[in-house]
């Protein structure tokens, strides 16, 4: 039988680029408290996307390097989890919780409110990059639901029209910096949550947000 | 003196089908190949391989027919599919497919077995051949042309009727094609070869309606 | 010990009381007691998961009947099972009901239709009838995850057993779930193909036809096929296979699970390494060459005649000792019987190697003291692997190494000049120059090095000794045994390539053992003593048995000059080689599936292969060309069948009488060990020598790998292109002092060949190496000197 074989060949890529020393720095840190090294690999999957703004394939490649498992275990964890990015923001993230406190208390109207306010439907991002919007799951703030969160800083007690307010807000006034207590007082209701583990490594949350508090809003500029 | 008149008895029924038969009152032999008997709906003749009304062809080169066959008379390979011009819809299609006509029983298994209705059978039975190299049906023989026609393999031939050629076997299907329960029972048959006739199912929200 | 211990414990499984070892899982206990739980994900030779559902039993609990999946739950005294009540019944329908919503059902193009768990386990235990009528999931189907496998994610029931597969047996976790949840699915990496060497598994093991083979795909349906067991051609590990044909044509080889060898799997050069079987540049007819060197075909009468005349004229004027015969390494034992009788009694030499001079001593290959069996490493406490990269070139002991240290927690002590595949899993890794491993070896044997002392407390020690590469000489390898037999409770396997090369030598293919494993009288000549006195004249006329010299033998050129010395040289193989272009006479040699006899792996396991396919035009078995050379030559040797050789062989090898075709054909179908070194024979003590350090600045190593420029590879489209090329490995530091890197080019001088390659900067290589790929294409031989020269070519681009 003379039938051709078939040629669907893939070669690897040549890998991408490195992270600077300092981000190498901070992953060895972040590695450092763990026994195991792979056990690393959520923060550093933070770290890389600090590195590059968004998840990229370089930034998996790299991390999978630094732990010692493949890239393929790496992307595993990163497409399970929906903080990991792989495609790249807006300037601000708006997630609004739609689990059950939240839900039972109007967090499903919290949302619908975002999204015709914004215009910018669940999972994807405004044309200026500038607003991306989503529902999540449990953000922790049961007690304060409906919660929202922007740049992962968190507003408990959100009403629609608030949640209007704060969509406007950020499009008009593109505050350089998130506080969670600044859009609390202004957006904001009933408060349950108000403490919060320090962050040592640095290594939370992804772009645009990184520290906790008193966070620059993101790379966006300039870009 | 009893024997005698059961052979009269005898002799009466066979003088009266012989004065029957010349007379012309109930004549059960046609002057062949001068006059050609109409053939019963179900009539098993040749393969035909069908196409799609888009032009596709429908055999996907599963082997299904040549694993169904009792008399092991057909052969067929698969092959990729060129995406870029693919010769049936899907990844596979039969790019060998021989059926030897000497071996056939034609019992019409394959048409049953056939997953994608691409062989049917057709009413033409006149297909004897010199030798036996020539009973060796190909792809080429079977598949029908885009137009609808299918390939007569001696069309010079005083028999060669095209129109037998043209006509499927009433071939029975229990179920519909896509074996959507409530055609359960409900025998449906393709009058001609090509295209199905068949309405295409309908959706979900159609049906929900 | 109690009678828990002892017998086991008691459960019982649909009312049938039986025995079996505590914390066995309770679908293996079922299964073994006649009782089939339908299942996707588990697999006897993977760790167990749950994912699939489908095998749910009903167990009695003090609190009521509980279903359980019968795969991750280990049985207990006083367990009581249903496996067929109505529940489980229905469990099972709702289980396969939902693994068929997305399943698109497209069976007639599907390569496993037709023999594929889940058609047979939905006839056999699903609802016939689905409630849903959505539309289906779509991908695109089927995606390229390497070259070799194809996946189709539709297809997909998310079993795990790929992505369990290559994380737990062969280390290659290359493919994952990802985006788990809705939209769960394989994945490899953007860019990065699951290149293992044993991806094709994955294809045998997947439940449906989610993974499929470029070789075989659409080749044939299940119910065109017919096979039968035979014994893999392509690694001396003997591995158990199925070998499939239609129309003649060898289409698929699948690993079959004999515990003693490769467990069900095979590597994928044994695995898709039958294409070459059906290539169109088989030799189909006996060739001469004509006056100017064209060859023409002749009848097989013509072809024995000039045979005859040539060869009984050298035997005239010059004593049998001017001729001599290489190969016969990749036959069955009959034909290398045949082949060692007829050169001692027909031909009248003693000048006979199957060794390419790339192996050991043949008296450590075959007769050595307290000789390993493959099965000795699931009890070993330390496993040592002083030789080849045992994942390029021994695949499946690859894997049995793996297993035992990953699973059974033995020690492994790995010792390579470079990086090799079982190095995430040693206890320690020692790197060394090729050319000082006895400075090495007489540091461990001296105690110096507590690390190693303190591994090898754990015994008893089994060792894995081989050359590293072509540039360390057999003798450190014999170093290398001496050592381990001097420690306690210690065992040695001695590792060679070419499938038969064990069954070969036992047959008495070589220069210094008779048949039977007996050291002879007189020594012949080996592969290069034959290949210098063709060159020097002294040996005038050569048979070449499926071998490959010019291309196999390290010093490349040492077989070149041999060969175009010589005055006479019969081939017979199945391709036109780099060897056979040096023949008068090409005579075409049936191949493996065409024909029948026995082989004898690395650990002295005797075991069937088959014939299935007829072969190509009028090619012939070994021994039957041999027997009409003989015939022509004037003594007939009287054999009409390879059974009447395997009478004959058994007669002459006493070792080998239990492994008769019969035995082998019903009561031992794993195969026999045949006693080792052999019931009258003395064994054989390894000589602990040391040899002079390689002072060289640079010293060259050569080793195969896995895929390479061989013409059982050349012959295969799928395989060759795997093929790496070649490349000159260098440390960083003697890259940055050569100043070369990645991707330039270096031009490598050694004494007997000189080679011009791109470089690749290899750190695991020890400080002063240069590594190099052996025969890989477009690389020419570069000897087994380990001096080598090295310079840097042009500007790095």
């Amino acid at each position: 039988m003379g039938s051709e074989p078939i040629t669907l060949t893939i070669r690897p890529a040549e890998s991408g680029k490195k992270w600077s020393d300092e981000s190498l720095e901070r992953a060895r840190r972040i590695m450092a408290r763990y026994p195991e090294k792979r056990s690393a690999v959520m923060p550093l999957l933070y770290l890389a996307m600090a590195e590059d703004g968004r998840l990229t394939n370089g930034g998996m490649e790299q991390v999978a390097e630094l732990v010692g498992i493949t890239p393929a275990q790496v992307l595993a964890v990163a497409s399970f989890y929906t903080m990991y990015k792989r495609e790249r923001t807006g300037k601000y993230l708006i997630s609004a919780c739609t689990s059950i406190s939240c839900m039972l208390t109007g967090g499903d109207d919290v949302f619908e409110a975002i999204e015709l306010e914004s215009g910018v439907p669940h999972g994807e991002t405004d044309e200026e990059g500038l607003i991306s919007v989503e529902h999540v799951e449990c953000i922790g703030a049961c007690g304060g639901a409906p919660a929202v969160q922007v740049n992962y800083e968190l507003i408990e007690g959100v009403t629609p029209v608030k949640a209007r307010e704060l969509v406007r807000w950020l499009q008009q006034e593109r505050p350089a910096t998130i506080n969670t207590d600044e859009m609390q007082r202004h957006f904001g209701g009933r408060r349950s949550f108000d403490w919060a583990v320090a962050e040592e490594a640095s290594a939370v949350g992804p772009y645009p947000a990184f520290q906790p508090f008193g966070t620059v809003g993101g790379v966006g500029e300039g870009e | 003196m009893g024997v005698l008149t059961e052979l009269l008895k005898g002799l009466r029924a066979t003088g009266s089908v012989l004065i029957e038969t010349v007379t012309g009152k109930e004549m059960l032999t046609t002057r062949y190949p001068k006059e050609m008997r109409e053939k019963p709906q179900r009539f098993h003749g040749r393969h035909v391989l069908n196409r799609y009304p888009d032009g596709m062809e429908k055999c996907i080169g599963c082997e299904l027919c040549a694993g169904a066959c009792p008399a092991r008379c057909i052969y067929v390979r698969g092959k990729d599919n060129d995406p870029e011009n693919p010769n049936s819809p899907g990844e596979r299609f039969g790019f060998v497919y021989e059926i030897n006509m000497l071996r056939c029983i034609f019992c019409g298994l394959c048409v049953e077995a056939c997953p994608t209705e691409a062989i049917t059978m057709t009413q033409l039975f006149e297909f004897s051949t010199t030798n036996r190299g020539d009973a060796i049906y190909t792809r080429e023989e079977l598949l029908m042309d885009t137009d609808g026609n299918v390939p007569h393999m001696f069309p010079d031939d005083p028999l060669a009727d095209m129109k037998e050629l043209l006509t499927a076997d009433g071939w029975l299907k229990a179920t519909a094609p896509a074996g959507n329960a409530s055609y359960e029972g409900v025998q449906t048959w393709q009058g001609t070869p090509g295209p199905a006739s068949w309405d295409p199912e309908p959706d979900q929200e159609t049906r929900d309606s | 010990m109690t009678a828990r211990e002892t017998e086991g414990v008691l459960v019982t499984i649909d009312g049938k009381e039986v025995r079996a070892p505590e914390g066995e899982l309770l679908i293996k206990t079922a299964e073994d007691n006649g009782t089939y739980i339908p299942r996707f994900c588990w697999h006897p030779r993977l760790k167990e998961v749950g994912m699939c559902r489908m095998c749910l039993v009903d167990i009695e609990t003090p609190g009521g009947s509980m279903m359980v999946t019968a795969c991750t739950n280990p049985i207990s005294d006083g367990m009581v099972v249903d496996t067929k009540n109505d529940r489980v019944k229905k469990a099972q329908e709702a289980i396969l009901e939902y693994l068929l919503i997305n399943h698109p059902l497209d069976c007639p193009v599907c390569d496993r239709g037709g023999e594929c768990p889940l058609q047979d386990q939905t006839m056999s235990y699903g609802p016939g009838e689905t409630r849903f009528v959505e539309e289906k999931r779509h991908f695109e189907k089927p995606i390229p995850i390497s070259d070799l496998v194809l996946l189709d994610r539709e297809r997909c029931i998310l079993c795990a057993r790929c992505t369990r597969f290559a994380d737990e047996v062969p280390g290659d976790p290359l493919i994952e779930f990802k985006e788990r949840g809705y939209g769960t699915q394989i994945s490899i990496f953007p860019n990065q193909p699951f290149s293992s060497y044993f991806s094709g598994n994955t294809v045998q093991i997947c439940p449906v036809g989610a993974l499929t083979a470029t070789p075989y795909r659409f080749r044939a349906r299940p119910w065109d096929l017919k096979a039968v067991e035979s014994t893999c051609p392509h690694c001396t590990a003997g591995d158990r296979i199925s070998i499939e044909a239609s129309q003649n044509q060898v289409l698929r080889f699948l690993g079959v699970d004999v515990d003693a060898t490769n467990r069900g799997w095979l590597s994928d050069k044994c695995r898709f390494g039958f294409e070459y079987l059906n290539s169109e540049d088989r030799l189909t007819n006996p060739l001469a060459r004509q006056e100017g060197g064209t060859y023409e075909e002749v009848s097989w009468g013509e072809a024995t005649s000039i045979i005859a005349q040539r060869f009984g004229a050298i035997r005239e004027a010059h004593g049998g000792d001017a001729l001599a015969v290489l190969g016969g390494a990749h036959g069955t034992n009959e034909d290398a019987y045949a082949l060692s009788v007829f050169a001692r009694d027909v031909l009248g030499t003693k000048n006979i190697d199957c060794r390419m001079d790339d192996a050991l001593g043949t008296r450590l290959l075959t007769g050595i003291d307290r000789r390993a069996r493959i099965s000795d490493v699931d009890t070993a406490g330390t496993i040592i692997v002083w030789g080849p990269d045992l994942k390029e070139e021994h695949p499946t002991l690859y894997l049995r190494v793996r297993h035992a240290v990953q699973e059974l927690g033995a020690n492994l002590i790995v010792i390579h000049p470079r990086a090799t595949g079982l190095d995430d899993r040693a206890d320690l890794k020692i790197t060394y120059r090729p050319g000082s491993g006895s400075d090495l070896l007489t540091q461990l044997r001296g105690g110096d090095r507590d690390d190693v002392n303190a591994l090898l407390e754990a015994s008893p020690v089994v060792a894995f000794v081989g050359r590293t590469g072509y540039t360390e000489g057999p003798t450190m390898a014999e170093a290398v045994a001496s050592w381990i037999l001097e420690l306690e409770d210690s065992r040695v396997l001695p590792l060679a390539r070419r499938a038969n090369v064990f069954g070969a030598l036992d047959m008495g293919v070589a220069p210094d053992l008779e048949p039977g494993r007996i050291a002879a009288t007189e020594t012949g000549r080996d592969t290069r003593q034959i290949l210098g006195g063709l060159a020097s004249g002294d040996i005038r006329g050569l048979l070449l048995v499926g071998a490959d010299p010019v291309r196999d033998v390290p010093d490349g050129s040492l077989a070149t000059s041999g060969l175009s010395g010589a005055e006479f040289v019969v081939a017979i193989d199945m391709f036109h080689n780099d060897s056979t272009a040096h023949a008068d006479v090409i005579l075409p040699a049936l191949g493996f599936s065409e024909k029948e006899g026995t082989v004898t792996n690395i650990e002295g396991r005797v075991q069937k292969v088959n014939r299935i396919a007829p072969g190509s035009g009028q090619s012939r078995s070994d021994w039957s060309i041999i027997a009409d050379i003989a015939t022509a030559l004037g003594s007939d040797l009287g054999w009409t069948s390879e059974q009447e050789i395997n009478d004959a062989m058994m007669a002459r090898v006493p070792a080998y009488a239990e492994a008769s075709w019969d035995a082998l054909d019903w009561e031992e179908r794993d195969g026999v060990v045949v006693p080792a070194p052999g019931a009258d024979v003395p064994v054989y003590r390894p000589e602990m020598t040391t040899q002079p350090t390689v002072g060289a600045e640079l010293v060259l190593h050569s080793a195969r790998k896995l895929y390479d420029d061989g013409v059982m590879m050349r012959k295969g489209p799928s395989l060759h292109r795997l093929a790496p090329g070649g490349f000159a490995h260098l440390h960083p530091d003697d890259a940055r002092r050569l100043g070369a890197r990645t991707g330039s080019a270096v031009r490598l001088v050694t004494k007997r060949g000189e080679a011009e390659l791109p470089v690749q900067v290899d750190p695991s290589l020890h400080r002063g190496v240069v590594y190099v790929p052996f025969n890989q294409p477009g690389v020419g031989p570069l000897g087994d000197d380990p001096v080598v020269r090295v310079t840097a070519v042009g500007e790095p681009d």
